[in-house]
């Protein structure tokens, strides 16, 4: 299974990776986005099962990276992993098609409850 | 000047997640408060606020204090970080804290990109606003603290 990590922080991207290596998904196959615009087209090119996304980023936020999918008819597995957390942007992330929405400073325990049901 | 939104125990709270989960997940050197405002500094990073609330978050460190959290973050030593490194983990370090922020602040908010300086935050860097929380303390010995300015303009008191 193919993961794409976006978020324009290199420091986090290598938290969310060792995360998700401590809640035992560390034998994905993990790809980075460094901005949002990055996102959107190895979104497209590297066709992941799941992207994990930043909402804060250069070029385009997270939020504008899953609409942008899903007007393309893109389906990809979306969620975040976002310092930010107030209940309209749950709401636009959920009616954007976001299946997950976690908050940093984030545990492998909240990574795991979050992706069981969606990597298995 | 209107009711203070996020108190230094509100903020307190936050940093201490911000420990428990990068800075200190043994929990051996939690951040030791202080109280001291004038502890010296020398680098900081800000997020600013705008909305429904206009202020900045700012998070200021000693050089040492950085390059220690940055090794914190990357699971790295101390002296394998590069500068980048440090950066990158003092932007992420105001987002996180400011992010939490935002999510006490009204509704209807907005949150920056990180704005990282590698020289002491003096009251300077924000002319049109004034200090209504921080946490000032020591880990392991440096200082580090956390503090929020809100605008003081003329569409802030309206």
């Amino acid at each position: 299974m193919k993961i794409l990590i976006a978020d324009d922080s290199r420091v986090m991207r290598q938290i969310v990776t060792r995360t998700l290596r401590q809640a035992g998904y560390g034998d994905h196959d993990l790809v980075e986005a460094a901005d949002g615009q990055q996102a959107v087209d190895m979104a497209v090119a590297e066709k992941p099962d799941l992207v994990i996304s930043d909402w804060n980023m250069p070029e385009l936020t997270g939020i504008e990276v899953l609409r942008k999918l899903r007007a393309a008819g893109n389906d990809v597995k979306f969620g975040f992993v976002t310092s930010e957390c107030t209940d309209e942007m749950k709401q636009a992330a959920e009616s954007a098609g976001s299946a997950f929405f976690i908050v940093k400073p984030f545990t492998a325990d909240q990574f795991e409850q979050a992706f069981a049901p969606i990597l298995g | 000047m209107s009711q203070t939104v996020v108190t230094e125990g509100d903020l307190a709270e936050m940093v201490e997640q911000v420990w428990v989960s990068y800075l200190d997940p043994e929990g051996i050197n939690p951040l030791v408060l202080t109280g001291d405002a004038k502890q010296p500094s020398e680098v900081h990073s800000t997020v600013s606020i705008t909305g429904s609330w206009h202020g900045h978050l700012v998070y200021a460190s000693s050089k040492h204090a950085a390059q220690k959290a940055a090794a914190a973050f990357l699971a790295m030593e101390p002296d394998e970080v590069g500068q980048e490194d440090i950066s990158d983990v003092l932007g992420e370090l105001a987002n996180i804290v400011g992010g939490n922020v935002k999510a006490m602040l009204p509704a209807g908010c907005f949150l920056s990109l990180p704005t990282v300086v590698l020289a002491p935050d003096t009251a300077s860097y924000y002319p049109a606003a004034e200090r209504i929380s921080g946490l000032y303390g020591a880990w392991d010995g440096e200082p580090v603290s956390i503090s929020m300015w809100q605008s003081v303009t003329k569409e802030a008191k309206a």
